[in-house]
C-alpha cells in the first residue's frame, strides 16, 4: 500500500496516533441501489419521538420487557410441576398452550422479533452472561467462544432442525395437547437450561441466532411484520464510522447480540429489537423504524438459501401437523409403529419423512420451474458459502420460498386458533386456582369464544389472507428476480403464483379435513 | 512454513487461505479498510466481504478486527525471516564497556527487514509504541533510502530514536504489537530499523520556533525533561532546566550502563538542546519551596524529577557495611569504569580487594532479577566481581526482558529465581553471608509465598546490592496532587483501539504475561494524564507522574505536556498577557434532547463572546478533547425518582469516574430537571473539585425553561473563568 508521507509536523502530539492510521476507503459502489428498496422512510422512525427515544435509550428498556415474561414462565415451571394435573386448570399448561403460542404468532406477523426482545429464556441466560439485569458491564461470565464455523455456515438451518426435534418431542409426549402440565414445565426447564449453557459457552446470543427452535420461525414469519427493526439513518455515517460501537459495544450499549449491523440490515430477519445498537451508537445514527407489511419478504436483494430451506421445512412441519389428523396418516403411523417398535404416535420415520417429502416437493416444483422456464445462462457461483452459493435451481427455489412465507405464517397461525378460541378462557380459572379458587366446574372453564365450525371458517379465512399476501409478494418477487432469469416472463410469474395458490388451497383443504376428522 | 527462494522470487508452497463466513458477515468493511494487502473486497450485490486468498499473506489482521468473528484464515503467515543481529560479549569482560548489542550491519540487511513491514493501514505497532511513532511511515522512508525523511517522521513523535532503539523493550511495545507478532510470527525488527536510521544519519538538532512570550521551568534533565524541553523550545518558549546532578541525562546518564547505552548516545540530546538555546542549570535541587519559587519566576513548570529512590529490603543486616543500593552502585561503578584502572581502585575503595580469599573474585549478591538487577550484575562482572541475582518471583513470571536475562547468563551472571534473602550476616560490621529461602509463586498476579525452612541455604557474599527497582521520592509526590497515576485503563476501551485489533491478542511471556494491547492501553492513561496540569501551571511527566516506567514513556509524556502547555499558554500573576480567546468545551448528557438544546444555547453564547467552542455529547469527550479546552461546561439531565436516587445522568457519572486530574481548570455545571434536581450539581461539583478543577458557575434549569436563563449561565461561566484566571494560584499543599 502506498504510504502517504505528507508533512504532518503541524499535527498535535495527541493526534499523532490518528495521523499514522491510513485506512483504505470503504467501498461505496452500489450502496444506494443495494439499499434503496429496503431502507425505511425517515418519516417512519419511531425513535424520532423524544419520549419514545428516551424510553428506548434507557438501559432498563429490555429488562422491563423481559421481566413480566420471566415472572410468568417461572410461574409456569413451578405451577406446572407442583400444581394440579388437570391441564386446563393448571396455569403452566393453560397459559403456554392456549394463549402464549398464539400471541407469539400475532407479534411475529405484526412486529417481527418482538418475542425475541422479551423472551424470558434468552433474557434470563443473557442476564447471567452479562452479570447484570440491565447495566452495561465489561466482563461476561462464561467462555465467550465463537460458534463453530462449520455449524455457523448453516445459518438458520440448525434452528429449524431443533424446532422439528422439539415439535416431535412435544407430539410424542403430548405436551402441547396439553397433556401432563409437568411435562410443559420440564420442557421449559429444558429450553432455559439449554439457553443458559449456550450463553455460558458461546458469546453474544449465539443460542438465539443459531440454535433456538423458534429462531427461524420467528425470523421468517416475522419478516411479514411492519417493524423494520433498528436501522441506520444515513449509510454514509456508518461507512465512515471507525469504531462500529453498534457491533463491538460502546459506552452505553453492548455490541449487537444478533450479529446484525444496522448499517447493512435490509430486513428485520436478524434484528432482535434489543436496542443495544441504538444505545451504543455515538453518532445517534440508528433509529427504530416502521415499514410497510411484507417489505422484508419482498424487498431484500440478498436471498439466503438457509432461509429458503428453512421455509420449506417449516412448511413441511405445519403440513404434517395438519395431515396427522387424517385417518390415512393414522393408518400409516400405526403400521410403522408396529413394525419399528415405536410405542406410539408420532413415528419418527413418517414424521421426518412427511416433512422432508413436502420440503422436497416444494424444491422439486422449483426445480421443474427452473428447468422449464429458466434460462441456461444463469450465473453460477461456486463458493464455500452454503448460504450464498448460486445455481439455476437456487435462482428459482430461493425467491419462490421467500414468496411462500405468508402462507406458511398463516398456516402456523391458523393451527393455533382452535386452542385459543376454545380454551383461552381457561386461563382465568387457572390463575384463580393457584390461589385455591375456581375449578373445572366454573362456568368460564367451559367457555368457548367460537364454535368448531366457526373456527374452521376463521382458519380458512386466515389461510386465504395469507395466500393473498403470498400471491402479491410472489408476483413482485417473480417480477424482479425470476423474470430476468427466465425466458418466459409471464409464464414464470403465473407458475410461481400457481404454486402459492396450490399451497394455500392445500392448507385450507387440510383444515376442512381436520375438522371433519375431529 | 515452507518457503522456497529462487533467484528473485519467493514461491510459497503452502499459502494462507482466507474465508468469509457469509452468514455472519455484515458488510461493515472493517476488514476491507484494514487489510494490509488488499485481499478483501466487497460484493456489492450481497453486501458481504469477499476474499482473494491469492493476495492474502496470513497476517490475520482481518480476523482480529472483524467485530462478528466472520473471517477465518488458515495456513501459514508469509512473514519471512527476521533479521538477526549480533550480541557480542567481549573477552575479557573486566573493564570493558563496549556496546554489547549490535545494529543492522548494512543497507541490504536494513532494506530486507524494512520490506517485511506490511504498512498496515491501521498499524497496531504505532499503538504499541508509547510515543506513537509513525512506524510504517519511517520504515517506508527506509525502503526509499531516504533517511532524512525517516528522521523527519520519527521527529514528529520522538527526539530520542538513538536512545529508544537501544533501551526500549520492543517486545512489549511496538514489536509485540506488530501485526506479524499478533499473528504468532517474528515481528518486523522495528527497534533495529530505528537504530539503523539513527546510527546511519545523526538525529537532527531541535529547530527553535518563533519566540513566544512563555517562560517554562523544567525540573529534571532525564528523558521526561528532554522531551518537554525539546518540544517547548520548538514551540518558541524560553526554557530553563534545573538538574540535581552535575551532569544532565538523569537515568540515561547513570542508570543505564555503557554496554547498553554508550555515553556518546546518551549525551547527544543535551548537547543539541544546549546548542539550540535551552538553559541548563545543573547541581540545583528543587524542593517544594523551590517549586513555589519557580512558579514565581516562570509562567509554568514541568516536573520531571523521575523515580530515583531505590527500593530497599527491610531485612536483618541491611545496614551492614557492604550492603548498598543500585543507584549508589551504578553511579560509582560508572565513574570507575571510565578509566582503565578504575576497576581495581573501585574494588579497593569498596573493601573488596582480596576479600574473598582463595584467589576467587569477590562475590556480589544482587537482590532482584529485573532489568536494573541485570544492569547491576553485568556491571559487577566488568568490575571483576562474580555476580548472583536472586529474585523471589518464579522465572515464568520474571520482570526482566528475556533478551537481557539471556545476555546476563551468557556473560556469567548466576540468576536464581524463586529465592529470597531473609537475613544478611556479617563479621563485625562487614557483610559476609546471606541466608536464602525458597519461594513459591503460582500465578503472575499473585505475590510469591516465602517457604521458611524449606531449602534454606547460606551463601558467602562480599557485597550485597539491593536492585529491586525505584520509587518516587515521597516528599516530591506529596507536593504533586493526583500522582502517581496508575497506568491502568478502566471502563470500555477506546473503540479505535478495539477496532485496530491490538487488544485481540493473547497474553505473552515477553510482555510480562499481559496482552500487549492491554499494556499499551494502560500506558495511554499516563500519556493522557501528562496533558493536564496537576495544579495551576504545574505539569508532571515521566516517572514522577506514573511511577517507575520507561525512557520512551517519559519522553512522550514530556512532549505531550509541552504541547498542552503551549496551547494553554499560562502566565504567572505578575506577567499578565492581553486577554486572548479561550477555548471552551461544552459537553452534555441528554436523553430527550433538552439538555442538548441548552448546551447548544450555551455554546452559541460563548461563541458570540469570542470563544472557540466545541459542543459534544459527553460520550465523545475524552482526554484529548479535554486537553484542548480552557473552560469546561458540563450539562446533565437529572436522573431519579423525585426524591430517591436523584443525581446526574449515568453517562455523566461514568465519565466523571474516568476523569483525569484537571489542575485548576474552570468548570461550569448545569442540569435540566423536571421536578427537583436536589443535589445533582453538588455531586458533580465534588467530583470536579476532587480532580483539582474549579467550579466557577452552576445553574439548575427547569425542563422547558427559557433560553434567557441558559444565556445568563453562559455569561456567568465566562465571567467566572476570567476571574479565576486573574486570581493568584492556591498555595502548594505539602504534607
Amino acid at each position: 500500500m502506498a504510504v502517504d508521507l505528507q508533512d504532518r509536523k503541524s499535527i498535535a502530539p495527541s493526534d499523532q496516533l490518528s495521523a499514522a492510521v491510513r485506512l483504505r476507503a470503504p467501498k461505496r459502489e452500489g450502496l444506494e441501489e443495494r439499499f434503496a428498496a429496503t431502507d425505511p422512510a425517515p418519516g417512519l422512525e419511531l425513535t424520532a419521538n423524544p419520549r419514545f427515544a428516551r424510553l428506548v435509550r434507557n438501559r432498563k428498556f429490555q429488562f422491563l420487557l423481559i421481566l413480566p415474561n420471566q415472572i410468568v414462565f417461572w410461574t409456569v415451571i413451578f405451577v406446572g410441576i407442583l400444581g394440579t394435573a388437570i391441564p386446563g386448570l393448571n396455569f403452566g399448561a393453560a397459559i403456554t398452550w392456549y394463549v402464549w403460542f398464539c400471541l407469539v404468532f400475532v407479534m411475529m406477523v405484526v412486529v417481527g422479533r418482538a418475542w425475541c426482545a422479551m423472551c424470558p429464556f434468552g433474557g434470563f441466560a443473557e442476564w447471567v452472561q452479562r452479570r447484570t439485569f440491565w447495566r452495561r458491564t465489561q466482563k461476561a461470565l462464561g467462555l465467550g467462544r465463537k460458534f463453530p464455523e462449520p455449524l455457523a455456515r448453516l445459518g438458520f438451518l440448525i434452528p429449524v432442525v431443533s424446532f422439528v426435534v422439539l415439535t416431535w418431542i412435544e407430539e410424542f409426549f403430548n405436551i402441547a395437547g396439553p397433556g401432563n402440565p409437568a411435562d410443559t414445565s420440564w420442557m421449559v426447564v429444558g429450553i432455559v437450561s439449554s439457553a443458559l449453557i449456550f450463553f455460558l459457552v458461546f458469546e453474544r446470543r449465539t443460542f438465539c441466532r443459531y440454535v433456538c427452535p423458534l429462531s427461524t420461525l420467528i425470523g421468517t414469519v416475522g419478516s411479514m411484520g411492519s417493524v423494520a427493526g433498528f436501522r441506520t439513518k444515513d449509510h454514509e455515517v456508518c461507512l465512515s464510522c471507525r469504531t462500529k460501537d453498534c457491533m463491538r459495544g460502546g459506552e452505553q450499549g453492548f455490541g449487537c447480540p444478533w450479529y446484525t449491523w444496522p448499517g447493512s440490515a435490509d430486513s428485520n430477519l436478524s434484528c432482535g429489537l434489543c436496542s443495544e445498537c441504538y444505545k451504543s451508537c455515538p453518532e445517534g445514527n440508528v433509529g427504530l423504524f416502521l415499514q410497510r407489511p411484507l417489505t422484508s419478504v419482498v424487498a431484500p436483494r440478498r436471498r439466503r438459501a438457509d432461509v429458503a430451506w428453512g421455509i420449506a421445512i417449516l412448511w413441511g412441519l405445519v403440513v404434517f401437523q395438519q395431515f396427522n389428523a387424517t385417518n390415512v396418516y393414522a393408518t400409516v403411523d400405526n403400521w410403522l409403529n408396529r413394525n419399528l417398535l415405536v410405542p406410539h404416535y408420532p413415528n419418527p420415520v413418517d414424521y421426518v419423512g412427511l416433512i422432508a417429502l413436502v420440503a422436497l416437493l416444494m424444491a422439486g416444483v422449483a426445480w421443474l420451474v427452473s428447468r422449464s422456464l429458466g434460462r441456461g445462462d444463469v450465473a453460477v457461483t461456486h463458493t464455500d458459502s452454503f448460504v450464498d452459493r448460486t445455481s439455476r435451481f437456487r435462482a428459482f427455489f430461493v425467491p419462490m420460498a421467500y414468496g411462500l412465507i405468508p402462507v406458511v405464517g398463516a398456516d402456523y397461525f391458523a393451527r393455533q386458533l382452535p386452542k385459543f378460541f376454545k380454551h383461552s378462557a381457561r386461563v382465568v380459572p387457572a390463575v384463580a386456582h393457584i390461589a385455591g379458587f375456581m375449578s373445572t366446574s366454573s362456568s368460564i372453564y367451559g367457555f368457548h369464544i367460537l364454535s368448531n365450525s366457526w373456527i374452521v371458517v376463521v382458519q380458512v379465512a386466515v389461510i386465504v389472507a395469507g395466500t393473498a399476501a403470498a400471491a402479491w409478494a410472489t408476483w413482485r418477487i417473480a417480477g424482479r428476480e425470476l423474470v430476468p432469469v427466465s425466458h418466459n416472463a409471464l409464464g414464470v410469474r403465473l407458475a410461481t403464483l400457481g404454486v402459492v395458490l396450490s399451497c394455500g388451497a392445500a392448507a385450507s383443504v387440510l383444515y376442512v379435513l381436520m375438522h371433519a376428522a375431529s | 512454513m515452507a518457503i522456497t527462494m529462487t533467484e528473485n522470487q519467493l514461491t510459497w508452497t503452502d499459502r494462507p487461505r482466507v474465508q468469509v463466513l457469509a452468514d455472519r458477515c455484515a458488510g461493515c468493511q472493517e476488514c476491507v479498510i484494514r487489510c494490509p494487502v488488499g485481499a478483501l473486497d466487497m460484493d456489492a450485490g450481497r453486501w458481504v466481504a469477499v476474499a482473494d486468498s491469492e493476495r492474502c499473506v496470513g497476517c490475520r489482521q482481518c480476523v482480529r478486527t472483524c467485530p462478528f468473528s466472520a473471517i477465518v484464515v488458515t495456513g501459514p503467515a508469509l512473514a519471512g525471516s527476521r533479521a538477526s543481529t549480533e550480541v557480542v560479549h567481549p573477552e575479557p569482560l573486566v573493564a570493558n564497556v563496549e556496546e554489547v548489542r549490535r545494529g543492522l550491519g548494512s543497507w541490504e540487511e536494513a532494506l530486507a527487514e524494512a520490506q517485511r513491514c506490511l504498512s498496515c493501514p491501521d498499524p497496531t505497532c504505532v499503538r504499541g509504541c508509547p510515543a506513537h511513532n509513525d512506524i510504517p511511515g519511517f520504515i517506508a522512508a527506509v525502503v526509499d533510502r531516504d533517511l532524512a525523511k525517516a528522521h523527519e517522521i520519527l521527529r514528529r513523535t520522538s527526539v530520542l530514536p538513538d536512545v529508544c532503539s537501544r533501551v526500549c523493550n520492543q517486545a512489549a511495545q511496538c514489536e509485540g504489537a506488530c501485526t506479524w507478532s499478533l499473528a504468532g510470527e517474528a515481528p518486523v525488527a522495528i527497534g533495529q530499523l530505528e537504530r539503523f536510521v539513527a546510527d546511519t544519519m545523526a538525529p537532527p538538532p531541535p529547530e527553535p520556533g518563533a519566540a513566544v512570550d512563555l517562560s517554562v521551568g523544567v525540573v529534571g534533565a532525564g528523558p521526561g525533561g528532554i522531551g518537554a524541553a525539546w518540544a517547548l523550545l520548538e514551540g518558541g518558549a524560553s526554557v530553563t532546566v534545573y538538574e540535581r546532578d552535575p551532569v544532565p541525562g538523569g537515568l540515561l546518564g547513570w542508570g543505564i550502563p555503557d554496554f547498553t547505552l554508550p555515553d556518546a548516545v546518551a549525551a547527544r540530546p543535551w548537547r543539541q538542546l544546549q546548542d539550540a538555546g535551552v538553559e541548563l542549570r545543573c547541581g540545583v535541587e528543587i524542593d517544594a519551596a523551590g517549586l513555589e519559587g519557580l512558579l514565581a519566576s516562570h509562567d509554568a513548570v514541568v516536573v520531571a524529577t523521575g523515580a530515583s529512590v531505590p527500593v530497599r529490603l527491610p531485612i536483618p543486616g541491611a545496614d551492614l557495611e557492604g550492603v548498598t543500593d543500585a543507584t549508589s552502585f551504578l553511579k560509582t561503578a560508572r565513574a570507575a569504569l571510565e578509566t582503565d584502572d578504575g576497576a581495581p581502585a573501585w574494588r579497593s575503595a569498596m573493601g573488596l580487594e582480596g576479600a574473598a580469599g582463595g584467589g576467587r573474585p569477590p562475590h556480589v549478591l544482587v537482590l532482584g532479577a529485573g532489568n536494573t538487577a541485570m544492569d547491576v550484575a553485568r556491571t559487577a562482572l566488568r568490575l571483576g566481581l562474580a555476580a548472583t541475582c536472586v529474585d523471589w518471583l518464579d522465572e515464568r513470571f520474571s520482570l526482566a526482558r528475556p533478551d537481557e536475562l539471556a545476555e546476563a547468563r551468557d556473560e556469567g551472571v548466576v540468576v536464581r529465581f524463586a529465592r529470597t534473602v531473609t537475613r544478611i550476616e556479617g563479621d563485625g560490621q562487614r557483610v559476609r553471608r546471606a541466608q536464602l529461602a525458597k519461594t513459591r509463586q503460582e500465578r503472575a498476579d499473585r505475590l510469591p509465598a516465602v517457604l521458611h525452612g524449606e531449602g534454606a541455604e547460606t551463601v558467602d557474599v562480599d557485597l550485597v546490592v539491593m536492585a529491586m527497582g525505584y520509587r518516587v521520592d515521597p516528599a516530591v509526590a506529596a507536593g504533586l496532587p493526583g500522582t502517581p497515576v496508575r497506568r491502568e485503563a478502566h471502563g470500555v476501551p477506546d473503540r479505535r483501539w478495539t477496532a485496530s485489533g491490538v487488544l485481540a491478542n493473547p497474553a505473552s511471556a515477553f510482555a510480562f504475561h499481559n496482552p500487549v494491547g492491554k499494556l499499551a492501553l494502560g500506558r495511554e492513561v499516563g500519556l493522557q494524564a501528562a496533558s493536564f496540569p496537576v495544579r495551576e501551571r504545574i505539569w508532571v511527566v515521566g516517572d514522577s507522574l506514573v511511577g517507575p516506567a520507561t525512557v520512551v514513556e517519559a519522553m512522550a509524556q514530556g512532549r505531550r505536556a509541552a504541547s498542552a502547555l503551549l496551547a494553554a499558554r499560562p502566565s504567572r500573576p505578575d506577567h499578565k498577557r492581553p486577554a486572548r480567546a479561550r477555548r471552551a468545551l461544552v459537553c452534555y448528557a441528554s436523553e430527550g434532547g433538552r439538555t442538548a438544546q441548552v448546551a447548544r444555547t450555551v455554546g452559541d453564547e460563548l461563541t458570540d463572546k469570542g470563544l472557540s467552542v466545541r459542543v459534544l455529547p459527553i460520550e465523545r469527550v475524552g482526554p484529548d478533547e479535554l486537553a484542548s479546552a480552557d473552560v469546561l461546561v458540563v450539562g446533565s439531565w437529572v436522573k431519579g425518582f423525585v426524591v430517591a436516587k436523584v443525581g446526574p445522568a449515568p453517562a455523566v457519572r461514568a465519565w466523571l469516574d474516568g476523569l483525569p486530574r484537571l489542575g485548576g481548570m474552570p468548570v461550569a455545571l448545569f442540569c435540566t430537571y423536571g421536578v427537583d434536581p436536589r443535589s445533582t450539581l453538588a455531586q458533580m461539583a465534588v467530583a470536579f473539585e476532587r480532580r483539582g478543577a474549579r467550579v466557577v458557575a452552576t445553574a439548575e434549569l427547569r425542563r422547558g425553561g427559557n433560553k434567557v436563563a441558559a444565556i445568563a449561565f453562559a455569561r456567568r461561566a465566562l465571567a467566572g473563568a476570567r476571574e479565576l484566571e486573574a486570581a493568584p494560584p492556591e498555595p502548594l499543599a505539602v504534607r
